[in-house]
């Protein structure tokens, strides 16, 4: 026993070592090909889900050969397992979410949640499906808590606030427009199942594309929101009640005249949405000139140049 | 602690942890089941 720990040991060692290395690896490389971070389904917390899978198997072996405990035992540590495994993902990509916006509310602490969750599973596997001593139990579950929280870490717990320029805590007015027009979006996209025409699907795809990728630029940089406030009031809402509209009536009324109708609308909010999407561009290209103008002027002001 | 090192020795007490756990579960099962399966017709 004591050397299958010690072979345990010297492959695990340099297992963990080299996977971490390749992690960082992949991230640095794909770092640098970026393109719209956080839309890729993310490998975060797979580790959780991977590692107590034996348990799973323990519960049938136990099934198989009609030992109730083990199975009961087994069955309720795998359960843990799953959940905890299962809030801890949650918690990653809430977080991930929180580190990308500007604007956020602190998370609930799922990643903490999680981790005691499967720190209770490891005991509970410990205790009743390998048959060790409570204490040692006890130990195995403060081993993975302590592992889960220099892992994966604690939640964040600040929020981020944002002021507007008179210096007015404008956060909850921020992120409302922000869920609503994340709202609208997604009721863009269900209406968009129930229409049956692949031309007007397709149009509907790519404005809900680019209303996207406003909302990602607005949730990078909040102050473009009094821009788009006419965006996010008039034009993204107009959007929805229109397409919704449309996905009722279609399918009990033939009328050629409505669809070509929809099909001009659907154009006009394309040509307004890619016109919103360049006017905020230019907007951060002007901010960004006029800081370059200011710096130059102070590097001058002091004779660097 | 540097970060990479904080995550590393996570990691270690994770596998050590669940990992061991887990494996013990199922030796523990299988060992538990190894009882001899009584024949039909054997002789007494």
């Amino acid at each position: 026993m004591g050397r299958l720990l010690l072979l345990a040991g010297v492959i695990l060692i340099p297992l963990t070592a080299l996977i971490l290395l390749l992690k960082r690896r992949v991230r640095i490389m794909a770092e640098r090909y970026r393109q719209t971070p956080g839309r890729f389904p993310s490998p975060k917390g797979i580790l959780m889900f991977l590692l107590p899978l034996p348990v799973l198997i323990a519960a049938v072996v136990s099934l198989a050969h009609g030992s109730l405990d083990g199975l009961l035992g087994n069955a309720a540590g795998y359960g843990l397992f799953l959940a905890g495994a299962l809030l801890l993902r949650r918690g990653l990509l809430t977080e991930a979410e929180y580190g990308r916006r500007r604007v956020a509310r602190a998370p609930w602490p799922l990643k903490t949640l999680g981790g005691s969750v499967i720190a209770l599973a490891t005991g509970i596997t410990a205790w009743f499906g390998a048959g060790q001593h409570p204490a040692i139990a006890v130990a195995f579950g403060l081993a993975a808590l302590l592992g889960c929280y220099l892992s994966y870490g604690f939640d964040p717990r600040v929020a981020k606030r944002f002021t507007d320029r008179d210096g007015v805590d404008v956060t909850d007015r921020v992120l409302e427009a922000l869920t609503q027009a994340e709202a609208s979006i997604a009721a863009i996209e269900q209406s968009t199942r129930n229409i049956r025409n692949a031309e007007l699907n397709s149009r509907l795809r790519r404005i809900v594309a680019q209303a996207r990728q406003i909302l990602t630029m607005l949730e990078e940089d909040p102050r473009d929101l009094r821009r788009a406030r006419k965006f996010l009031n008039v034009y993204l809402d107009g959007a929805k009640q229109v397409t919704e509209g449309y996905a009722k009536t279609h399918a009990r009324v033939v009328a050629p005249e409505l669809e070509d109708n929809f099909r001009r609308v659907l154009a006009t909010i394309e040509d307004v949405f890619q016109e919103q999407q360049q006017k905020l561009l230019e907007t951060d290209v002007t901010d960004l000139d006029v800081q370059i103008e200011v710096l130059t002027t102070q590097l001058k002001r002091e004779g660097v140049i | 602690m540097p970060d990479f090192l904080r995550k590393f020795i996570g990691l270690l007490l994770i596998f050590a942890a669940v990992g061991v756990a887990s494996c013990q579960a199922l030796v523990a099962s299988c060992s538990s089941g190894a009882a001899p399966v009584p024949t039909v017709g054997a002789p007494r």
